[in-house]
């Protein structure tokens, strides 16, 4: 029955001469390279931090950098991670200590007139599978507008306007270490290539309420990661050329044979565009809303050169607010869907109903800023392979205390603790409930 | 937020030494308070036939991508010019009624001055640097100023009846306006500041300034 499954669900889209590319393997067989990138990267970091960062020759195009050095202390207590192909919620799990430098990163912003701007961020972390890699590149357009209206664009590959906590250098965030489970899921698995709009209303005393949308592309296997591996704590965001590793021991090769032994992150499959709409309004230092539905509209039984193409769907809400005493409350939520295979009857291969929401309060702390977010999260089917069990849920704590000198220098303490319950971890020999804990000490450098 | 909620008591008098100075001092929870603009109206005929001609022209600074000064208080007529400090280009702009405005602003190249012919108060902002906001208050009083870092302003004026209008860009609500005879008894005005405002400063941290997305 497996076999006449599998069969249908690879069927002949499967575009002959777009198999895998063998050179793939290649990419993890380099380490010497990788480290040479990063030393380079970070190189070139320190010495652009030696430079003011800005000139101006009083022509365009105008030159701006930034970036970001991120070097890190773990101690983790938890089942084997996304590295380590297993479903832990973190991205390298295990009990072990482990020092790293998780991230070098630098921004380049061309202003190339007074309304055109070039954004693109390189980026090296930590065992990414392309050493040094876009994470963004596109062009903005923004112009002044007129009697409050203004109309901005962009034109590229960026991030969906979903996070709220990640508006610092290179999709960072100046409250936590480690991503909420949404905001690391679309670090993971979510970018636009393609074009964006917005349209503001701006009123005299500053506040903003606009729409916007986009049409996008090359985001056909997002929602594989929620399907097969789950919701997961961490602050690793794929680039242009990214590659996932699969969760293994829960029979993905046997279901899915056509599969990839890895997910490209960012890929068109069925050549269908997928869209994203929304609302958002501001009022600056006191509240900003923001809610959107996402589609990448991806025909769920594509598949080519072991991809598939996973239909993935979801609304996702946010708001930040300004509170007494200084506090900042940031909440956000998602709820969605992810379908992959054939239609037999009305079900399909996978299906699952994925949903998160997150409560972040932070404040100033003595010098510094203290920062406690929880989370709850969780996934359901309703496929016909009840073998492959993508159920779970489960809940996060992360603490954060971090302080910054001189404007650049920020040393950071977390502590994150994550409690989850996935059947899919007896195939593994693993009990379904794991109670992990990540302790880190970050320092991160910024110009 | 106790602090922020909390009245502010701001006190003006006049030094009977020097009948035609009027100073006062502005505080917010003890602290000295910047920005308070005070508009002075001579209600008397021969107070408003003293009062100065137009200023010839006033100054609104960028420097270190920061308004300076953040609350500029201008007589309705008068031309402002927007130099350029800093290293890096700026764009200002208002969408306020009063004035409604772009300038384009290089670095070291001083441009054209702007015009604030009307009264009404001109929020600016700059398209390149999201957080920087300043105000431009236009108004028709016969004598205007604004006070310091430490709070403090002062004005020279002929003796006789003023009416005083206040005026902060953060107070919840304005002051009520008084009448007052130069020289004058102490007086005293409250407010209460909005329990969160943008400073139009800079974020404190280089890694808040290094992502945009236009969100």
């Amino acid at each position: 029955m497996f076999e006449f499954i599998v069969s249908t669900l690879s069927p002949a889209r499967s575009i002959p001469g777009r198999r895998q590319p063998i050179g793939f393997a290649g990419h993890r067989s380099l380490p010497a390279h990788r480290h040479v990138s990063a030393v380079l990267l970070i190189g070139s970091a320190l010495l652009i931090q030696a430079k003011p960062s800005l000139c101006d020759e009083g022509q365009f195009p105008e030159f701006t950098w930034h970036g970001l050095l991120d070097l890190r202390y773990q101690h983790s207590d938890a089942a084997p991670g996304q590295l380590e192909q297993g479903l832990g919620k973190l991205r390298e799990g295990g009990e072990r200590d482990r020092w790293q430098i998780n991230e070098a990163a630098t921004t380049l912003q061309v202003r190339l007139d007074w309304d055109w701007m070039a954004t693109a961020t390189l980026k090296y972390a930590h065992r990414q599978s392309a050493p040094v890699d876009l994470t963004e590149a596109f062009l903005a357009y923004r112009p002044v507008g007129s009697a409050g209206w203004r109309l901005a664009g962009r034109l590229g590959m960026f991030f969906p306007p979903i996070s709220l906590e990640n508006v610092g250098t290179a999709w960072s965030s100046p409250y936590t270490l480690s991503s909420s489970s949404i905001n690391a899921w679309v670090g993971e698995e979510l970018r636009a290539f393609g074009g964006e709009l917005r349209l503001d209303y701006q009123t005299e005393v500053g506040d903003r309420i606009g729409i916007f949308g986009a049409a996008l592309a090359n985001n056909d296997t997002a929602g594989l990661m929620l399907a097969w591996r789950g919701w997961s704590l961490h602050d690793f965001e794929s680039t242009l050329n990214g590659r996932l590793r699969l969760p293994e021991g829960i029979g993905i090769p046997r279901l899915f044979p056509e599969q990839a032994s890895t997910s490209q992150t960012f890929v068109e499959v069925d050549r269908r565009p997928g869209f994203y709409a929304g609302i958002a309004a501001e009022r600056p230092q006191r509240y900003t809303l923001r809610a959107m539905y996402y589609d990448n509209n991806a025909d769920p039984s594509g598949l080519s050169a072991g991809q598939y193409s996973w239909h993935t769907r979801f609304w996702s809400l946010g708001s930040k607010a300004e509170l007494p005493w200084e506090t900042t409350l940031i909440s956000q939520a998602m709820i969605g869907r992810t379908t992959m295979g054939d239609l037999i009857g009305d079900l399909r291969a996978v299906d699952v109903g994925f949903w998160s929401a997150s409560w972040l309060i932070s404040r100033p702390l003595g010098e510094g800023r203290f920062s406690v977010r929880y989370e709850r999260f969780g996934s359901d089917e309703r496929d016909y392979l009840p073998q492959d069990r993508n159920g779970e849920h489960g809940q996060a704590w992360t603490v954060n205390y971090n302080l910054t000198f001189a404007q650049r220098h920020q040393v950071n303490f977390e502590f994150s603790s994550i409690c989850s319950a996935r059947p899919a971890r007896l195939e593994r020999g693993e009990s379904i409930y794991q109670e992990e804990t990540l302790w880190q000490v970050g320092y991160r450098l910024f110009f | 937020m106790a602090s922020r909620l909390s009245t502010v008591f701001l006190m003006a008098w006049t030094t009977f030494a020097d009948a035609t100075e009027l100073r006062g001092l502005a505080e917010a929870s003890g602290r000295p308070l910047a920005n308070l603009v005070v508009a002075l109206e001579a209600l008397d005929q021969p107070a408003r036939a003293k009062a100065p001609p137009q200023s010839a022209a006033m100054l609104l600074d960028q420097k270190s991508r920061e308004f300076v000064p953040h609350v500029l208080a201008v007589r309705s007529g008068t031309p402002v010019f927007f130099p350029n400090s800093d290293a890096i280009k700026h764009h200002v702009y208002s969408f306020s009624t009063a004035k409604r405005f772009e300038i384009k602003l290089y670095s070291g190249v001083p441009p054209e001055p702007v015009l604030f012919d009307k009264p009404g108060i001109v929020a600016l902002g700059c398209n390149i640097h999201d957080w920087m906001l300043g105000y431009i208050y236009v108004s028709d009083a016969d004598y205007l100023g604004a006070s310091d870092n430490q709070g403090r302003w002062s004005l020279d004026v002929p003796s006789g009846r003023y009416r005083l209008t206040f005026w902060h860009p953060y107070a919840a609500e304005q002051p009520a306006q008084q009448v007052v005879t130069v020289p004058t008894t102490e007086l005293s005005v409250s407010l209460k500041l909005k329990a969160q405002f943008q400073t139009g400063k800079p974020p404190a941290s280089l890694q808040i300034q290094g992502y945009g997305d236009g969100f």
